[in-house]
């Protein structure tokens, strides 16, 4: 796998999210390609970089939210998104075996399954941070840990929904991706005439 | 055994899943660390990385005017009408700052020198600004502005939409070029309410009802008022707030959607406002920049 054009994509994808996106905006529920581009190259790139493409990713997107603390200053924390993204991995890996994961429609499946993970564990991580540092307000606040659950499970259908067509994008590009691929040999007349 | 083999040993076992759970660790521990650890650096580090992102979120939002034009555009009368509305409007936000400034004046009589001063050489400075990203990943309504300190931005800056709302105000620590906005839903206004058909000259601004907006969820803002004076749905809540510059007190925010009763104290109501616009669907906004010497 080419770490450079995966590192490109995720840009494009966290500018898209940033602008864009809001296009595909239903109701307060915001697609991110962002979980696209991630899914795709997980479900395509060596077992051993998933975790690791992922938590970049994740990073990504942790320094680009910054949330802003009673004080009105801004402040970045590293660290849910990107085990977020981690966990969502974990969850996808066992995925590629049982799914087919060229097909646009088993990556939107598994799309919705890393967000919703993802999310839960973003979630967690903000709760034992305000649980252990009490003067934090959470980034959801004033709302409450469980409608921001509530609200990012609607955020990972359409996460899904939009990657059946920008995997499908995706696609396309897989020769500049530089995925190793492993073709099975043969017996028989295509073998003799090598 | 010498520190060079040490290194050697240590990162010939950091790899595959070793190396997975150490950055995972890693990640845990940067979560759950202070702020104060963390302020200092982390977003310094953000905006390095979002140095070659704007460019292309800047692209990405002419593209979503392109798609979804403002909502200004789609208003089906006459262009001309649309204009004078929001003009009226405008002028009628010049005579609510006037009149809050006269009741200032009334009250701080002491402190007439100063506020004369602050009248005669206001010196604030309107810079225009596009909004060159939203935060996709958090509910906070936070937006990037292509201003910075080179264009004079500071804190607590009224960031003004359509004419005369108060959509927001520029967060602390902001960047060269680019500042990050905390929309108006999520900070806790003062505000009095005024009928949306106009106000009666006449009238002290005292006599409409205050109140102190706190934000809730949903993007909306809950009051309590404890006078028995009339409140209507639909009426305009208009910010007496000083603690962001002179220009933001007058402006409107919000519109009563609502009104409870207030089940702990019996004679009072609570009202739900609503936003009159949201910061996030802009693509163009003002800073009100102060004089240093008059900055909150």
């Amino acid at each position: 796998m080419r770490w450079a054009i995966y590192i490109l994509a995720v840009l494009v994808a966290v500018a898209i999210d940033s602008s864009l996106g809001g296009v595909l905006k239903i109701g307060d529920a915001q697609p991110r390609f962002l979980a696209c581009v991630v899914v795709y190259a997980i479900l395509s790139a060596p077992r051993a970089y998933a975790v690791r493409i992922a938590m970049l990713a994740g990073l990504l997107a942790d320094l680009l939210s910054p949330t802003i603390r009673p004080d009105d200053s801004q402040l970045v924390v590293i660290g849910p998104w990107t085990l977020g993204f981690a966990l969502g991995a974990l969850a996808v890996l066992p995925l590629r075996s049982l799914l087919y994961h060229r097909n646009p429609i088993s990556s939107g499946f598994a799309t919705f399954v890393f967000s919703l993970l993802a999310a839960i564990v973003f979630v967690a991580v903000w709760v034992l941070r305000i649980n252990l540092l009490s003067d934090e307000s959470p980034s959801w606040w004033p709302g409450t840990g469980a409608s921001e659950v509530w609200h990012q499970s609607k955020v990972a259908i359409a996460n899904g929904v939009v990657a059946i067509p920008t995997v499908w994008l995706l696609d396309r590009s897989r020769g500049i991706w530089g995925f190793s691929t492993a073709k099975r040999l043969v017996h028989g007349a295509a073998r003799e005439t090598v | 055994m010498n520190g060079t083999r040490f290194f050697r040993i240590i990162f010939s076992r950091l790899t595959g899943r070793r190396l997975d759970w150490l950055l995972a660790g890693f990640a845990l521990l940067l979560a759950i660390l202070p702020a104060r650890a963390l302020a200092p650096w982390t977003g310094d580090v953000a905006r390095i990385v979002v140095v070659p992102i704007v460019p292309l979120m800047h692209l990405g939002m002419v593209v979503r005017d392109r798609i979804r034009p403002p909502r200004a555009a789609f208003d089906a009368r006459a262009p001309e009408v649309v204009e004078l509305e929001l003009a009226t409007e405008r002028y009628r936000t010049l005579f609510e700052q006037s009149r809050l400034k006269a009741e200032a004046l009334d009250r701080e009589i002491a402190q007439l020198k100063a506020v004369r001063t602050r009248l005669g050489n206001s010196g604030v400075q309107l810079e225009t600004a596009s909004v060159v990203g939203i935060d996709p990943t958090r509910r906070e309504g936070l937006v990037r502005i292509n201003a910075g300190l080179r264009q004079g931005v500071h804190r607590d800056a009224a960031v003004i939409i359509h004419g005369d709302i108060l959509g927001g105000i520029v967060a602390n620590d902001p960047g060269e070029f680019v500042s990050l906005v905390k929309p108006a839903q999520r900070c806790s206004l003062s505000v009095r309410l005024y009928p949306a058909d106009g106000v009666d000259a006449g009238l002290n601004p005292s006599a409409y009802p205050g109140t102190v907006l706190k934000p809730i969820d949903g993007g909306l803002w809950i009051g309590d008022i404890a006078s028995d004076v009339e409140i209507r749905e639909g009426q305009i809540a208009r910010v007496t707030d000083d603690r962001f510059g002179s220009v933001a007190r007058g402006m409107r925010v919000g519109r009563v959607r609502r009104i409870l009763p207030n089940e702990q104290v019996p004679l009072a109501r609570r009202v739900e406002v609503e936003p009159l616009a949201q910061l996030i669907d802009e693509s163009t906004v003002v800073v009100a920049i102060d004089p240093p010497e008059a900055r909150p």
